[in-house]
């Protein structure tokens, strides 16, 4: 019956998306990884071997400054005598909480006025797209700087700044899927039946596109933590955190990446390897809305 | 006709946004604690008849609409205010700063482009082959690495290691060349601009180069190629036609790319103090100098926002498939 209206069928077990991407080796190999950051984050005072900030010294009590990886400091230690693994460890916290928490915002901003514009069409749709083009028009990162040292440089405000600006892809994607998916005949018997705008659009429209917004969400969580690096570097990041990006950028403002590769390496690699993990989960996300890249 | 009242439609949508970009800007930049001559003044005192007439020379005591008034109408005549650092007018301060951004953006740009086309094409034709996966997976490596930590490794090991490139700056102070190929016009800022522009170019290239290559794939299954096949035409000859087709949506995507290519360039700039708008912005916020500030950041939206309606307009001449409206 659900066929002859053109419903989407409901998936279940091995057709969630969940399971689809897991199938596939770059998929699950995403999902590990965040996994693995996850749990670094959550168990980050378990396993950390120093405080972060805590400054070392040698024997004869000057500073332990950028000393080579070593068995008692295994990522070495940075310019002011603090032990890079454990910096490294903490600093897994923000990027996953702006990640996370950025990625939502975007999704959640970007579904719901993707919905509202596709599913009312006319003036409605109108205005939120043309607010969207306004949005499209603001170059972000310059937007970030100004906004986060307005209101003065912290975590809530790089996240809020983030969300603010990025949901602008989410919203005209999801908006044309609704398009679509509103000339559907078992959206026009729900609406027949009686069901109102509202229920039609969170109860039968909403999850149909669900799987397009968890795309959304794993590129979230990439564009967020390269947009909280690239502001740390930039000197905006939130002053009381630990960030990969503030790593690097103390190693760029005290000139130690010149001769110690232990201070910028080990924060690249991290970045590197949370955005790509999301980036591939990203993809895999990507054959659920569209079947035809799946492999044969 | 209808291409006019396309065009028409879109110059009017970009003066809207343009509009409202500036109204945010304006708000954004009214979320400042204090008034402005705080600043300007920074730990000097005055005495408070001279304080009010300095506010009302700057029209701070007016009412906030007329405020917003007098801020568009001094922006359409070019008056972008004085530098609280620089105390000079904001327009001597960027312009200059303002070509060195377009040097290396625009070098940059045309170059991971090119670069893209040619490279996306290529892999496109040799589908399923090795080389093919291998470049692929190759080209998204520099996706997920910020970008200036891309440009930190290049300064680390040829800059700061090999010695082989100065470590940031536009020239040499007092250059004076000693081989022939020193003598060469140019060659100190090229030195200078090469890691810059690498870093860039790295960073923009995969977008492009990926597009090319999904563009091409979906072409060399379209009828006019084996037709050319069967033609017996130079397979050099067929893969240029087919390029020739695929290209429309890396011009698509050009738009998207220069609205985060500033973002791009900001970092560049600072990591390499390149003497462009992006370093004086973020210098400029560092130092409260609120006017130099909203004027860098005001001059990128525009640039963002006309080369986003210049791109639409040549993609309807160049693409006469394309359905405006």
């Amino acid at each position: 019956m659900a066929d002859v209206m053109g419903a989407l069928p409901r998936r279940r077990g091995w057709q969630t998306p969940l399971f689809i991407i897991l199938r596939s080796r770059i998929g699950a190999t995403g999902v590990l990884i965040l996994v693995i950051f996850t749990a670094v984050a959550l168990a980050a005072p378990l396993i950390a071997p120093y405080d972060p900030f805590q400054i070392h010294r040698l024997p004869d009590n000057s500073v332990a400054q950028l000393l080579p990886p070593s068995s008692q400091f295994w990522l070495g230690t940075t310019y002011y005598g603090r032990d890079v693994l454990s910096q490294l460890i903490f600093g897994t916290r923000v990027a996953m909480i702006v990640g996370i928490l950025s990625a939502f915002f975007i999704t959640a901003i970007g579904t719901n006025v993707g919905l509202f514009a596709g599913y009312f069409g006319g003036w409605i749709d109108s205005l939120l797209m043309r607010i969207t083009d306004v949005v499209f028009g603001i170059p972000f990162l310059p937007f970030a700087v100004v906004l986060v040292a307005l209101l003065r440089p912290s975590l809530s405000n790089i996240i809020l700044t983030i969300s603010c600006l990025l949901w602008r892809t989410t919203a005209r994607v999801i908006r044309a899927q609704v398009l679509s998916l509103r000339e559907r005949p078992f959206i026009k018997a729900a609406r027949m039946a009686g069901a109102s705008d509202l229920r039609v659009m969170y109860v039968h429209i909403l999850p149909n596109v669900l799987p397009m917004s968890l795309l959304y969400v794993s590129l979230g969580i990439g564009w967020a933590v390269l947009a909280e690096a690239s502001l740390s570097f930039l000197g905006f990041g939130d002053p009381s955190m630990l960030s990969w990006g503030e790593i690097l950028y103390q190693a760029y403002l005290t000139g130690s990446f010149r001769s110690s590769w232990w201070v910028v390496v080990p924060p690249g690699i991290c970045i590197a390897l949370l955005v790509a993990s999301a980036f591939m989960i990203g993809r895999e996300a990507e054959t659920i809305v569209n079947p035809r890249l799946r492999d044969p | 006709m209808e291409l006019w009242r396309y065009i028409g439609n879109r110059l009017l949508q970009t003066v809207v946004t343009l509009l409202a970009v500036l109204t945010l800007m304006w708000g954004m930049f009214r979320l400042i604690p204090g008034d402005p001559t705080t600043i300007f003044l920074g730990s000097g005192e005055l005495p408070p008849d001279a304080l009010a007439a300095l506010r009302h020379s700057w029209g701070l005591d007016a009412p906030l609409y007329q405020q917003y008034l007098d801020y568009l109408r001094n922006l359409l005549t070019g008056n972008l205010g004085v530098s609280f650092y620089y105390r000079r007018p904001v327009l001597d301060v960027l312009l200059p700063m303002l070509w060195n951004t377009i040097l290396l953006m625009g070098v940059a740009m045309v170059l991971a482009t090119v670069i893209g086309v040619v490279v996306g094409a290529y892999l496109g034709w040799k589908r399923g082959q090795r080389i093919e996966t291998i470049g692929s997976l190759l080209v998204l490596i520099p996706r997920s690495l910020p970008i200036f930590w891309i440009g930190i490794m290049l300064l680390m090991v040829f800059a700061y290691g090999l010695g082989w490139f100065p470590i940031g700056g536009l020239r040499t102070p007092a250059f004076i060349p000693e081989t022939p190929l020193q003598q060469l016009p140019g060659y100190d800022l090229a030195q200078h601009m090469f890691l810059p522009v690498l870093t860039s170019v790295i960073y923009f290239l995969s977008d492009p180069l990926m597009i090319m290559r999904t563009s091409m794939l979906e072409v060399i299954e379209e009828d006019f190629i084996m037709f050319a096949r069967a033609r017996g035409l130079h397979e050099r000859t067929v893969r240029k036609m087919a390029r020739r087709n695929a290209i429309g949506p890396v011009l698509t995507y050009l738009a998207i790319m220069v609205s985060f290519a500033f973002g791009g360039q900001v970092l560049v700039e600072v990591l390499f103090s390149w003497p462009g708008m992006g370093s004086l912005m973020v210098n400029s916020v560092a130092q409260r100098d609120y006017p130099v500030a909203q004027a860098a950041f005001f001059l990128m939206a525009i640039i963002t926002i006309l080369l986003n309606l210049l791109i639409d307009v040549l993609y309807v001449f160049i693409d006469p498939r394309v359905h405006y409206g």
